[in-house]
């Protein structure tokens, strides 16, 4: 019976066979089939062939691919092969059978300079001999094009368009990296020189691991944002300080910092700004003096995990590093900043604070106590649990393989299964416009990477820093700094991204990760310089002069630039007791 | 009974229009309404993910600072009424306007860098108003 049912089943595998042979064969046109056995013709040539193979890189180390790699033979204009450097940068070129007296390399490509590699006596002999022949690496130069300053100027144009908000943040971007892929498909066909990359390139520069770790954490922040925790917490810190406005103001610098840590920053922000300033009008003073220390100690919070700011996750992403990876070389260092900057903001703000006096009614006090309340506890309960759980996986993260995005999505899933079922509210949530910004980001710095303007930086920085890992961290840091307060530091820190991926691999002792924490603490704290440093300043600003309370860029300047110069130098110090 | 629309953001700076509106209101015997505009569009400058129903918040905020006003207006013995709308400034204005048939809308002089128009600015936002909404405008 047994041996009945295998000859059967043996059948039925059989027919299934020859059904998808015919299938295959009706659907294969006819020049594609020949084209088939041309193939195997061709590699049963080769094999009897010989190979010379290689692999080429650029001046800081990283793999070329898509280079054209031609072999010429001596008084030959025809190449007697050619084929295209792989993802890797190696290449393999299969030459007919024979005895090469002479044998000359020829290596292209857009924005390197060309490149011929003349066959010394011993390589030929080697590949006569033997038939194959492993060329050392070839190490091709850079070249400016004109499609390096088409990318470098849409790049310019994205910064400036943001800063100077001219236009929507995802507009900028999308102008800018549309800009680059039409002229270099377009302009590329009439001036080769002039090309950076094609769409699917382009695209392969985008890092979906941060794309969809943001999606989502953005859904699940959408649905804990909904129970009123952040209103709650604020509330109860009022509650809690019984009117001593320095017990006030570290108890909401100590929610928002964590918050931030577990949430993101701008997200916090955007909670606890105006129930801020509900308090502070309901104790008298002016709301400038709670909201500003609040948003210095969310950016400072949100360095120590890699959710915590969006410059974290591209930073994580790009370099491998887990939640724990932050938890345990930044926590620390952020801490002791996060104390200093209590210090120094209860010394700036203490007449102020001294001065304070409540004014409102009852009314306005129960009030104040309706907005701070729990508006949906069963909600909460849910997604606290949820969210424990996910704080749990992305700690075990690494033990267990699981990337940080999966976490976000399962969570996200988790969330719309058991709190929210409701995919299409929740979807609205989702801020679709900053996740194609990012897109367009990614884009944008993939043409600078392409054509070459990231590597002059990476070897300018490195050139000026040698093989000195303390002068790297510093130059990092300080840049990261001084840069964050003048742009953006989310494009900023997405440019920075591969030139310090540069310098972790040059620098005897970076490999301990050093300088990725270095761009963190750089780009996040130095964003507490300027109003325009960092996202959640801006936001922030945007809520108080809706309250009719302006944050001037001088205002933010006073109490910004040293709070960021005294945090980046805690900062700092921590990572050098730390590495 | 006339209807006096006092558009306010709350704030230190907006405290003296409230007074001159509620004055006016009252030597009028006219209805007066404050109105808070929530307009988020200032969160279009951040390239940050923006997930929160900020709106909301923001209309919470808003309808504190107008109890606030609302306060003030009963400590001087007028009872005024409240009004959040979510939109553009101009276009809320506008239509809060037409919607309620107000007779006289009152803007805010600009005393410092607090404004959200300069003087000239101010009176041409003004002028526009008076032309679409029929009201008179006055700014004190």
């Amino acid at each position: 019976m047994f041996t009945r049912m295998v000859k059967r089943a043996g059948r039925q595998h059989r027919t299934v066979f020859v059904f998808l042979v015919l299938a295959l064969a009706l659907t294969l046109p006819l020049d594609q089939v020949s084209s088939l056995a041309r193939t195997q013709e061709t590699s049963e040539e080769v094999a009897q062939g010989m190979s010379l193979s290689g692999r080429l890189l650029d001046t800081l180390g990283e793999p070329v691919h898509d280079a054209e790699v031609a072999a010429l033979e001596e008084c030959r204009v025809e190449p007697v092969t050619h084929t295209a450097s792989q993802s890797n940068g190696s290449f393999l070129l299969d030459l007919p059978s024979g005895t090469y007296r002479a044998l000359t390399i020829k290596v292209s490509r857009p924005h390197f300079q060309p490149l011929e590699w003349q066959l010394s006596e011993a390589e030929l002999d080697q590949l006569n001999t033997s038939g194959s022949l492993r060329l050392p690496d070839i190490e091709l130069e850079r070249r400016i094009t004109p499609g390096f300053w088409v990318a470098t100027l849409s790049f310019v144009l994205i910064l400036a368009l943001i800063a100077l908000e001219r236009l929507h943040k995802t507009t900028a971007a999308l102008l800018g990296a549309a800009l680059v892929l039409g002229v270099s498909l377009v302009g590329g066909t009439i001036n080769p020189n002039l090309f950076v990359y094609d769409f699917e390139e382009a695209l392969g520069y985008v890092d979906f691991d941060v794309i969809f770790l943001v999606m989502g954490m953005m859904i699940v922040i959408g649905v804990i944002e909904e129970t009123g925790i952040f209103q709650w917490t604020a509330y109860q810190a009022y509650r809690l300080s019984r009117g001593k406005l320095w017990l006030l103001v570290t108890i909401l610098m100590a929610i928002t910092a964590i918050a931030s840590a577990l949430l993101d920053n701008v997200t916090t922000m955007l909670l606890m700004a105006p129930i801020t300033i509900q308090i502070a009008l309901t104790v008298g003073i002016n709301p400038l003096a709670l909201l500003l220390p609040e948003v210095l100690a969310s950016n400072v919070g949100g360095i120590s995990t890699l959710i915590g700011t969006p410059t974290n996750i591209l930073i994580g992403s790009y370099a491998d590093l887990g939640f724990n990876d932050f938890l345990v070389n930044l926590t620390p260092g952020v801490v002791a900043a996060l104390i200093v900057l209590t210090i120094y903001v209860i010394l700036r703000y203490r007449k102020p604070y001294a001065e304070a006096g409540g004014r409102l009614s009852d009314a306005m006090r129960e009030r104040l106590r309706q907005g701070g309340r729990i508006t949906d506890p069963e909600k909460l309960r849910k997604a606290g649990v949820i969210f424990g759980i996910m704080l749990v996986l992305f700690v075990m993260g690494d033990a267990i393989h699981l990337d940080p995005a999966v976490t976000a999505i399962m969570g996200a899933v988790a969330m719309l299964i058991w709190v929210t079922p409701d995919i299409e509210e929740m979807l609205k949530v989702v801020d679709w416009t900053t996740l194609v910004f990012f897109i367009a980001l990614f884009m944008a710095v993939g043409a600078l990477e392409e054509v070459g303007l990231i590597s002059m930086i990476a070897t300018a920085i490195g050139n000026l820093v040698g093989d000195n890992l303390t002068a790297a961290i510093l130059v990092v840091v300080s840049s990261a700094a001084v840069l964050s307060g003048v742009i953006d530091n989310i494009p900023f820190t997405a440019t920075m991204l591969p030139v310090v991926g540069y310098l972790t691999r040059t620098i005897p002792g970076a490999e301990s990760d050093v300088l990725w924490y270095a761009l963190s603490i750089g780009a996040a704290m130095g964003g507490n310089s300027t109003l325009i440093g960092a996202s959640p300043n801006l936001v922030t600003a945007g809520i108080s002069e809706r309250a009719g309370y302006r944050v001037t860029y001088i205002e933010f300047l006073k109490i910004g630039l040293p709070a960021a110069t005294i945090t980046v130098i805690v900062g700092t110090v921590w990572l050098f007791i730390r590495f | 009974m006339g209807k006096i629309l006092c558009c306010t953001r709350g704030g230190e700076a907006s405290y003296r229009t409230q007074d001159a509106a509620i004055a006016l209101a009252k030597e009028r015997g006219d209805a007066l309404i404050f109105l808070y505009v929530v307009d988020t569009h200032f969160l279009d400058k951040t390239a940050a993910p923006i997930v929160v129903d900020v709106e909301h918040e923001v209309a919470k905020m808003g309808e504190f600072l107008l109890l606030m006003a609302q306060e003030r207006a009963a400590a001087q013995g007028l009872e005024a009424q409240a009004m959040v709308r979510l939109g553009r400034l101009r276009a809320e204005l506008v239509a809060a306007a037409k919607e309620l048939g107000v007779d006289i809308i009152v803007l805010g002089k600009p005393v410092d860098q607090e404004a959200v128009f300069d003087h000239v600015a101010l009176r041409a936002f003004a002028v526009g108003l008076e032309a679409i909404t029929g009201a008179e405008v006055r700014i004190l």
